[in-house]
Formats: structure tokens, sequence, C-alpha cells
């Protein structure tokens, strides 16, 4: 074995320094509805899910999977290091057949040759019961490379109490967010009847992981500005440096130099103790909440920073890998984990929305009426009210960079100086990967 | 242990061809030889495999475009990640931050620990109980030291709650989150988590030093002070000489806690931002190999020609 | 803790005797061959004791927090923090943070694979290292003065500017998600080369020789005369080796996948994910992580540092 890893070093070198060469072709999966495979691999991230997710497999494996003669094998990596192993799965060609992936990084993994189209193995009438947000997320370059089974919904949570202590107007739903300036008022009345640091950011996430820029991206669109071009090759000069980027996070930024943020916080003792009664934060926190404050809990869109109000979308999703043997096989296992009975399975464990329209109308929460139609409304009026993430190629670089972003500025650095050393490092990485050229059929067959 | 005792053998085949001219008589120079390089054939191969060529793969890789996953062709791009690395400001705050921690943890860990070697050194009952627990904090792992550690620097944390008492409420910054304290917080945690160790080799050496010398000393009327630095420094020279050649390294070295400890790896501002922190981020989490191998070259000869000045001063004693 | 480290004797006749040959390396007990006296210094030992103990205290405080926090309710961990509550296990939930830690992270097996990794890997180092550190300590050959200098410019190399190259030599081998991939780029390590090399250096040259005007060839005169005089050199590096190897963390996330081969640190990432969080389970998790190394040094901790004073054999 010593022997085999010194000549792969030496073969390396020479791989290196003569240049080994990708291509940019797309690896299409094509289905022909016969399983030609007795094995289905699949990693899943761990997630609240998790348990669910188990269940589901074994459930493939007694039900639909048996009767394909398919067994399918579950591999559950803890969410922090996910991407990193997966990367590191890449990179040696050690991918499973169905992975899970967060719906933002679907773009770069797309482009790297990880993954393999769905449109072809996608029956018409799952692709019209999806819903429209997370079609969204899972396109790039003309294609739909992931479908999710849930999707995700962010707001403001609050103590309606507090709020009626305090005397501020509660929202009735989207179209009369509070103002950021209104907000910025909500939050100095409610200091003023004794809650020290009213607004709960959960900065103490942490900003390894999506948060930072799943939850204050919304800052940024509301505001009028992104985070790179849409279109074309991705830029961010002269978008996330812009003005409006910089008036909003300077007035989110003004909020916590007042004082007006918890941002020392660790754990989620202050919203539910009520010491700090607003939380911005995701639909997974529902349940402790409601735990705790019961009929008293609102939910209400984040504010509006001049564009109306904004808010992220998309989750975890499915896709296929480029190097699966058999596309129909790794589609079979997608397409259980997309059934009503799972969906709902899945998303009553994490409380998240579900992925299409039938678990939608089959749950009680985000159905009409329910506590947490407001995240379902957001994500109806997709790409207008939920936004999705940039679907780039770039977007780890963009991530990386705005998380770091909203760190220095909580931290008090001059806005429109960060935004600008931003803007240089997703610049530099974009010429790096030379513009991110979209994937064709017409490029080279994989080599 | 005995197991450790026992198995030199298996790996040493030329045992027998050895043994035979040797008895009764000096080993030949050229039987040493043999010896010598049979010793270290098992660590030179393998240190071979997995060090030397890696490291020589990621020097091949800092001369070019390589990325962790890519469609594109990988390039030659001569000295450019150099240049980039060279003229970007996180590298170089990071070297300033690696900078400020050796020159403040190298001394006061080496001081503290032997400090702490000569009190656990000392003929007084109870010894063995301090010497344990001035080690325990090294055999806790780094990840379970950072969270405990987080929790204890938490402004509402138990530190800042003794902070607040000692100094009537003078004193109690939002450690992890604060540019001028987040360092000092990180430099705690290691000093708390490494000077154990070079007690160790400390006390080691401290109880290499021949009892006759004291005695000696103590007859010619020297006084404690002067039995110190005549004959206690000189006597552990070559225990010194590991430890501050070593934590130096070490220190250089600094990823875990930077990565783990703060709210974001190297924040806030960058003020825990360390070099080995910013080749992690370029070279695996940004996918940018290449710059990344750059970092990790730069990064060597730095801290080798530190290690080489340093060594000019110092050598070990029975090194020829 | 006391009770697995041999009680230290006052031995008066301790310093009668201190000639360095003198010292039996057969006996397990034997120091490195002088006696453990050090400073004359004799200051109040009162004083010394208030010194001794306050330090305890700092380097004692943070376990102890960790322990008592694991046997917390999830929320209290924190509330609790700010004040002396946090060194007192109340309110409690027994042992229920333990079997929550337990049941979701399949502890039992990646603690196995931990311990087969760590073993192989230390068992491995100690042997190889070992024998490495002797001859550049001892042995006269060709570019040994080199060969020190080069293993302590290797020191410096971290072990992240590899990663990525191992990580596509390993798979070009084929050895990803296998315990051969986390236990052979381990074993070989210039840092505890250059601890045995600096250990050997003080050895007495006499012993040695007299071993082999007895006879002894090279590898007979290493295991019987030189290897248990450096106890505290393996001990120390069995400690590390296997404080290093049982917290490694980026290599297993680049090269495990499932559970199968996966070692003990990437665990608590199971906790570190979902909120809410749950700092009780997170502090039993690394509680779990802590105790069998704290408990495979309190057992080995006896051999480190083998003072006469200790073992009061010399007197």
């Amino acid at each position: 074995m010593r022997r085999n890893m010194a000549l792969a070093g030496i073969a390396l070198t020479g791989l290196v320094l003569a240049g080994c060469s990708g291509d940019l072709g797309i690896n299409r999966a094509i289905c022909d509805g016969e399983v030609t495979v007795d094995t289905v691999t699949m990693f899943a991230h761990e997630g609240a899910e998790a348990g669910a997710i188990s269940a589901a497999v074994d459930a493939f494996n007694q039900g639909p999977g048996s009767e394909l003669g398919l067994t399918a094998e579950l591999t559950l990596i803890p969410e922090g290091q996910y991407s990193d192993n997966i990367n590191a799965a890449a990179a040696s060609d050690d991918l499973p057949d169905v992975l899970d992936h967060d719906g933002p990084t679907m773009a770069n993994l797309a482009w790297n040759g990880s993954l393999s189209p769905l449109d072809d193995c996608i029956p018409d009438d799952l692709r019209g019961d999806v819903l429209p947000s997370l079609i969204e997320q899972g396109t790039y370059a003309g294609n739909l490379w992931s479908v999710g089974s849930f999707d995700s919904g962010l707001g403001l949570y609050a103590w309606r109490s507090a709020l009626e202590e305090a005397g501020v107007r509660i929202p009735d739903g989207i179209d009369d967010a509070w103002t950021a300036d209104e907000f910025r008022e909500v939050l100095v009345a409610l200091q003023d009847v004794g809650f020290e640091r009213p607004l709960d950011p959960k900065f103490w996430y942490g900003s390894q992981g999506e948060w930072f820029s799943y939850a204050y991206q919304p800052v940024v669109w509301s505001a009028g500005a992104d985070l790179v071009t849409r279109d074309g090759e991705p830029t961010a000069d002269g978008v996330l440096n812009s003005d409006e980027a910089v008036a909003g996070l300077e007035t989110f930024q003004g909020w916590i130099q007042d004082g007006l943020v918890d941002t020392a916080a660790a754990d989620d003792s202050n919203f539910l103790s009520k010491r700090a009664p607003i939380s911005w934060v995701g639909h997974w926190m529902y349940a402790p909440y409601k735990e705790a404050a019961g009929d008293d809990l609102v939910v209400l869109p984040l504010p509006d920073f001049g564009t109306g109000t904004k808010t992220g979308l998309g989750s975890w999703a499915w896709g296929m890998s480029s190097t699966t043997a058999d596309p129909d096989a790794a589609w079979a296992l997608i397409s259980h984990m997309m059934s009503l009975d799972v969906i709902t399975a899945i998303t009553e464990a994490n409380g998240a929305v579900p992925g299409t329209q039938g678990a939608i109308d089959a749950s009680e929460l985000y159905s009409e009426g329910g506590d947490l139609e407001l995240f379902v409304q957001q994500l109806d009026r997709a790409p207008d009210v939920a936004v999705p993430r940039p679907v780039t190629p770039a977007y780890p670089a963009i991530t990386t960079q705005y998380r770091a972003v909203i760190d220095d500025i909580v931290q008090g650095a001059d806005v429109e100086a960060t935004l600008d050393g931003a803007v240089a490092a997703i610049e530099a990485d974009i010429e790096a990967n030379e513009g991110f050229p979209e994937p064709t059929d017409e490029a080279s067959p994989s080599g | 242990m005995s197991s450790t005792t026992a198995s030199p053998a298996d790996l040493a085949p030329d045992d027998a061809n050895d043994d035979a001219p040797n008895v009764g008589l000096a080993p030949t120079r050229r039987n040493e030889a043999r010896t010598a390089w049979s010793f270290s054939a098992p660590g030179l191969l393998f240190l071979l495999v997995f060090l030397i060529i890696p490291f020589l793969l990621a020097i091949a890789f800092s001369f070019s475009n390589a990325r962790l996953i890519t469609p594109l062709p990988t390039r030659f791009t001569g000295v450019d990640n150099y240049v980039e690395v060279l003229t970007s400001g996180t590298f170089w705050r990071g070297l300033l931050n690696n900078t400020i921690f050796v020159l403040v943890v190298v001394p006061v860990q080496t001081f503290l620990a032997l400090m702490l070697a000569i009190l656990v050194n000392r003929k007084i009952p109870g010894r063995t109980i301090f010497r344990t627990i001035y080690f325990m904090p090294v055999v806790t792992v780094m990840a379970a030291a950072a969270t405990i550690w987080v929790l204890l620097f938490n402004p509402d944390g138990l530190i800042n709650a003794v902070m607040e008492t000692i100094t009537f409420g003078a004193f109690a910054p939002d450690w992890l989150n604060s540019t001028t304290w987040a360092l000092p917080a990180v430099m705690i945690v290691s000093i708390w988590q490494g000077v154990g160790f070079q007690m160790i080799i400390l006390l080691a050496s401290l109880q290499d030093v021949p009892d006759t010398l004291y005695e000696a000393a103590s007859i010619d009327g020297a006084t404690p002070w002067q039995q110190f630095v005549n004959v206690t420094l000189p006597g552990i020279r070559n225990g010194l000489i590991f430890v501050v050649t070593v934590t130096t390294i070490l220190a250089f070295r600094l990823f875990d806690q930077v990565y783990l400890m703060p709210q974001s790896p190297g924040g806030p501002l960058d003020a825990t931002r360390t070099m080995m922190l910013e080749m992690v981020q370029t070279g695996f989490n940004e996918q940018a190999i290449g710059r990344g191998s750059a970092i990790a070259v730069v990064f060597f000869v730095i801290v080798l020609t530190i290690t080489l000045v340093q060594r000019r001063f110092i050598r070990e004693e029975g090194q020829v | 803790m006391s009770t697995t480290d041999p009680a230290p004797r006052t031995d008066p006749g301790a310093h009668a005797t201190s000639d360095p040959a003198a010292a039996d390396p057969a006996n397990d007990d034997a120091g490195i061959g002088t006696s453990g006296t050090t400073l004359r210094l004799k200051p109040s030992d009162a004083w010394m004791y208030v010194v001794m103990v306050a330090l305890a205290i700092f380097f004692l405080f943070p376990l102890v927090y960790m322990f008592v926090s694991s046997f917390k309710p999830d929320d209290v961990v924190l509330s609790s923090s700010g004040s002396l509550g946090a060194l007192w296990p109340s309110p409690t939930v027994g042992l229920e943070n333990y079997g929550d830690a337990i049941e979701r992270a399949s502890v039992v097996r990646v603690f196995l694979n931990s311990v087969l990794i760590s073993t192989l890997i230390v068992g491995g180092g100690l042997v190889v290292n070992s024998l490495f550190g002797y001859a550049l300590a001892r042995l006269k050959f060709r570019g040994r003065n080199i060969m020190v200098a080069v293993m302590v410019a290797l020191i410096i190399i971290p072990f992240e500017a590899l990663a990525v190259p191992l990580l596509f030599m390993g798979a070009q081998a084929n050895m990803l998600d296998t315990y051969a991939i986390q236990i052979l780029p381990f074993i070989a390590n210039p840092l505890y080369v250059y601890l045995f090399y600096t250990f050997f250096l003080n050895i007495p040259v006499e012993l040695e020789e007299a071993a082999r005007v007895d006879g002894a060839g090279p590898v007979r005169t290493f295991v019987s005369v030189i290897a248990p005089l450096a106890k505290p050199a393996y001990a120390t590096m069995a400690i590390l080796g296997f404080l290093f190897s049982w917290g490694q963390f980026l290599w297993p996330v680049m090269v495990t996948r499932g559970v199968a081969v996966r070692p003990l640190p990437l665990g608590i990432g199971t906790f570190q994910t979902t909120p809410p969080i749950q700092w009780g389970d997170i502090m039993a998790y690394a509680g779990l992580m802590t105790l069998p190394l704290l408990i495979i040094f309190l057992i080995f901790q006896r051999y480190f540092v083998q003072g006469v004073a200790s073992s009061g054999v010399k007197g």
C-alpha cells in the first residue's frame, strides 16, 4: 500500500506538471426506465430530519426498491463537515449516486461536473407539483439539477405581548412589513419598556455555515442591490458595493451600534425567556418558540429596507452524481424522497416548508390559515419576495465573503470599505475560474 | 509499552549479521553505519512517502492554478500565486498575528513550564498530584478544549464573573468578540493546553542533573540563585533547546484554536487570523490549491529561517 | 487520582549514592540514572503550596466546568456560567446528556474506530520514531547532522499543507474510507524523532559500551539497555501521539465517508448543527472524548518522569 501511495505521488507530480484537463461538457443522465444495478448509494447531511431520511430509505428498500431489485445505502454526514466532505469526495472521484447538497451550492457542483441534470428523469406531473421556488433554486444553465423535499422560511418571531406593551404597530403580512426605520423605532420602544437588547439575531450560530448568508442577504436585496449580477458572467463590482447595499448594511449596523441587538447570546434562552422579544430566524425555531410563547407568538416578515420585504429561500436538495452507473436507479431513490409520505415525514421532523404543493395542502402549519402560512406566501412570490441566493458557480466564494462582511460590520468595520474588499476577493475568484464559462452539451465527452 | 521493547527486532533483518563481528569487540564504523541505516530505514521510508513526496507535490501545485475540483485545464502559472500571496493583506495580517503570538507565548510558556517543573520536582508530599493536574489540559482534545473555553470566555461566563469580582467591574471584555482581547484569549488557551508538555520535558531534564553537582556547589557556598544559573540551567540545556525550538514552531503552526474559538475563524476583523488559517481557507475551503500551496511554501521558508537563526545561537550538546 | 501514582516516598538515604552508572537498567523502576533533587531553594513550604494550588485551580477549572456542565439541562449550562454555580452540578439531569450523546452519534462504533486508529499510530510510531531518534543521537554515519537538521525542518511542515496532495495520493491508491489511510501517514513523525533524539543524547555512553563489551549487538543493546532508560520519552510520545491522533479532525473529514471507519471527533458535529443548541449534550460528548485520554494518562503517567526521588530505588 505504501508503494501504491508513493507511485500515486509520482504519477500525480507528472500529472500536475503536464497539466491535467477537465472539461465543461454536461454529463447528461438518460433515464430509459430500466434499472440495471442492484445498489444505489446516497449521502445526506445529518440535520433534524436525519431520522426521517433513514426511515425513508428503509421504506424504499422494503417497498419500491425491492420491486426494482434495488437496495439503497445511506451515509449520514454531520452538517458542519458536509461540504468539506463532499468536496473531498468529488476531488477524489468518490461521490455517491444520490447527493444531498445545500441548495445554493448546486451551481458550483453542476459547473465542476459533479452533478448530472435531472431533466430527462423527472416526470412532468412531479415537476409541476414541486414548489416554483425550488425549481428556481435548482435551475442553472438551462437545466434542472436538483429538487428538494423541503423549502425554507425566514422571518421575525415576536412575543405579541411585548410588542403591545411597547405600543407598536404589528404588521399583518408581507405587504405591510415594518420599514427599516420603523423597525428601529420598534426596537427603541421595546428598549424603553425594559427590554435591554430586544433583537435576537442568532449571531452565535457562527459564520461557518450558511447562516450569515441566508439570514442577512435579504438586507441587501431589500435595499435594492444584490451580491452579483444574475445573467451572464457574474460580476460583484458595482452590485455588492453599490450605494444601495452600503446604505442597507449601514442601517443594519446602526441597530448593533445603538445597542439594540443581543450580540452576545450563545443559546436560545434570550428569546425563550422573553429577554429579547424579537428573533430574526428561520422556520426551524417555530416548535421551541411555540412551546415557550404559546399563543403569544407571532411570525412577521423581515423589515423592508426600501424595495419591499425580502427573504431567503431554498434548503438542502437532492442531486444525481455524474458518476452514477444507472440514472434510473438514482432517480428511483430521488423520486421516493419526493413522495408525499416522505416529504410529510421529513418536514414534520424539521419543521420546514414542504417541497411540493401537494404536501403543503396536507400540512396543518403551512396550509391556509396555519401559523406559518406567511412562509408559503413568501415562497409563492419568488423571486420577488423570496429570493434565491445567487445561482452561480461563484457562490462558494460569494458566500464566504458575505459571511465575513456580516461578521466584520457587526464588529464595527466600515461598511463601504468592507464591501469593496469582499468585491475584490469575489472578482479574483471569478477571474481565477476564467469567468465560470457555462457547461454545454457541445463540449467534448468526459475524458 | 512492553510491545515496543520487543518489536524492534522484527524491523532489523540484518540483526544476525550485525551481531557476528561484534562479539567481544567494539563495532567497526561500517557496521555502525549499517546499523544506523537499518534503524533509520522505516522512519525514512514513512517520512518520504507521507511527508516529503506530498510536500514536493504541494510545491509543484504552488506554481500552477490547480483547484480542488474544476472542469478547467490546470496550467503552469509561474510565480503568480506567490505574487498574490505576498501582496495579500490578510496573509501579512496572519504573519503579524503569528509573530505577536510567538513573541508572547514562547517566553511566557517556557518560563511557566520551567517554574512548574521546578515546583513539582521538589520532594514534597502531593507533588505527583500537582504534576498530574498541571498536565491534564495536555490530554484534552482541542475540539473539546475550544468548546469549553468559548463558554468560559462568554461575556456572561465564568472568566468575566471572576474578573468583575477581582477588578470591581472595571475589566470584563467580550473576549472573543473584541479585536483587542481575542488574540490574548487564544494565547491563554494555548498556554493552558500546551505548558504541561513543556513542563514534562524540562522535568525529565531537571532530573538528569546529577545531585553531586548541587552538592559541590553547595559546599562551595553558592546561593540558590547561583546554583540555578550555574548548575540547573546548563544541566537542562538540551531540554530547554528542545522546548524553545518546538514551542516556536508549533506556535507558528497555530490553527485549531483560531479556527474553532472565534465566532468566525480568524475573527473578529482578522484579529486572530494566522498563516495556517489563511492556508486552509484558501487551499481547501476555497479550493484554490495552487495559492494555498504557495502559502504553505512561504510559511515553510519563513519558519525555517527563524529556526535556523535560533539554532545558530543555541546548539545541542553532543551535536558535532 | 493519586492512587494510580506511586506515593512519593521521602527517603533520607536517597542522596547517599549518586553515581549514574549505578542505575540498574534491568529494573523497571530505575531512573534515568541520576537523582531527582533539584534546587536547594528552601522558602517556606506553605508559600509554595499556595502557588501550587493557585496554579492547580487554573489548570483544572475548565475541565471541572466541562464535566459539571455535562450533567446539567441544556438551557442551564450557559445561564449558570456567570457564577460559582458553574462549577456545581445543580440542577442536574443525571446521565441523560450522556445517553443522548451515545445514542445520537453511534458513539460505540466511532469510539472503537478511534481506539484502533490511535493505538496503531502510536504503537507503530513508538518503534519507528525511537529507532530513528536513536540512530541520529548515537550512531555515527555520514549525513547524520544533515538529517538532524532536516528533521527539525520537517517539523515545520504542518499537516494541513499536505492534506490535499495526500488526498489525491490516497484516491489514486484506492485507499479512501479505510483505516489504513487514517493510520499510515501518521506513524513517522519528525517531532517525535527529534524528541527521542534529544532524550538519547542525554543517556550516558558508558551504559551502551558496557553492553557491547558484554557481546550485545546493536539491536539487543537498544532493546535491553537503551529503550528501558527512555521510558519518559516513550511515555511522552505515547501520550502526545495518542492525543494528536485522537483529536484529528480535518483529515478524517476528507477521507472518511460513513460511520464505518469514522473516528470520534467527527461525531461532535452531530450536536453542533441542528438548533436548538444542546450545550449539555455537547459537554457530555466533549467529556466522552476527553475521558479515555485522561484515564490512559493517569495509568501511564508514572512512566513520565522516573526520577529516583519518586521511585526511591536508589536509596
